[in-house]
């Protein structure tokens, strides 16, 4: 049993990882990297939203009559994203300004859906919990890879921490949206040779 | 057939219901927080624009609102407001603070924008607002040099449009502060 739950953990951290396997949650993976900050905290309230809304529909997956499943899977996420994003501005309100349309953009992330469709609505509460925790540790992994090398080449700091000096010409292509790309390209890149080595 | 279908919207109707009485209390909550850092981060901007006056005062003239500024001796030095127009992706919102006894800009703070990252969100950093202090009221010329005299604005490199979206907002600013004011005559 430790072990079933064991593997629905990692599956999500690298064989189905969100972003580099699977490549789906792609809006926030492309538009919020461009610091280690805004990486991070965009990983960390999407695998909020994701483990609550596992947690629910996986509790009340009996009662939700499979015709209306879709509507009633985004009104709980919805509930969630609203929920995080009035936290956020309560709370954090340097976070929630320079994240500001992504965080109620988290509702479309079919990262959060497609769990919902493919793994909660099918498994014991205990199971979705582990895909939750996995899926969410996974997807923000990427994220904070992704926006260091963002930040390094684009700012020359790591963090918002100035790393290398004033010599450094940042490369302001790498905080625009096409250094998402080329990034996220290189990494899935990397990540498929290391797989094909593995096997 | 019927009673599928009422199945169907009693669920979405009683996940509706659960989900709005939730998020009222999770708005009861944080709305207190929420209004608390926007007025702070209003006063905050204020000061930084009218940074001699001690005292300020919230005033409504032609629909729109200003702050007045007074020094320890109970002069009015400055008047601010808010003033917002378009950027390069979306609405700049900035506070300016203006003398209006010598008719010169004390200063800009960008409170919102969403200008590229690296470019134009440098219209946020110290090097660019400064070219509005000490400014006479007026039209400004954005260049792409080194301003040579008190009726230029040194663009940013790489981001002209973010500089002139300001310069313009600043003009517009400063002209409704003109007009409520009546010049500073």
């Amino acid at each position: 049993m430790v072990k079933k739950l064991l593997k629905d953990f990692k599956n999500g951290l690298w064989r189905e990882n969100p972003i580099i396997v699977l490549v789906i949650g792609m809006c926030p993976t492309l538009a919020v990297t461009n610091t280690v900050e805004n990486g991070l905290a965009m990983g960390i309230a999407t695998s909020f939203v994701l483990l609550s809304s596992e947690i629910v529909i996986s509790l009340f997956k009996k009662y939700i009559p499979n015709n209306v499943r879709i509507p009633s899977f985004i009104l709980i996420i919805a509930t969630f994203v609203t929920f995080t994003d009035y936290f956020l501005k309560a709370f954090f309100p340097d976070i929630a300004a320079s994240l500001s349309l992504f965080i109620p953009l988290i509702v479309v992330n079919c990262l959060i859906l497609g769990r919902q469709e493919a793994f909660a609505s099918k498994n014991p509460t205990h199971r979705a919990i582990a895909d939750a925790l996995g899926m969410g540790l996974g997807f923000t992994w990427v994220l904070v890879l992704l926006s260091a090398v963002r930040e390094f080449f684009g700012m020359g700091s790591i963090f918002g921490f100035e790393l290398l000096g004033s010599w450094y010409e940042p490369m302001v292509i790498m905080v625009l949206p096409a250094g998402a790309f080329i990034t996220l390209g290189i990494l899935v890149g990397l990540m498929n040779v290391i797989k094909r080595r593995g096997n | 057939m019927d009673t599928k279908i009422s199945k169907l919207v009693i669920t979405l109707a009683v996940i509706g219901i659960i989900s709005a009485i939730a998020l009222s209390f999770v708005y009861q909550w944080t709305t207190p927080y929420i209004e608390e850092h926007q007025a702070q981060a209003q006063r905050e901007a204020v000061r930084s624009v009218l940074p001699q006056a001690e005292e300020f005062e919230e005033i409504n003239k032609n629909g729109k609102t200003f702050y007045e500024g007074y020094d320890s001796a109970g002069n009015k030095i400055g008047v601010a407001m808010i003033a917002s127009g378009p950027g390069y992706q979306n609405v700049i919102e900035i506070m300016i603070g203006v003398n209006i006894n010598n008719n010169t800009i004390y200063g800009i703070q960008i409170l919102t924008h969403e200008e590229t990252p690296g470019l134009g969100a440098r219209i946020r950093s110290d090097e660019y607002k400064s070219n509005f202090e000490g400014k006479p009221f007026g039209e400004y010329n954005v260049v792409k040099r080194e301003a040579q005299n008190d009726m230029e604005v040194e663009a940013i490199a790489g981001a002209t449009i973010s500089s002139q979206s300001v310069t313009r907002i600043v003009e517009k600013a400063v002209n409704d502060i003109q007009t409520a004011y009546g010049g500073g005559a």
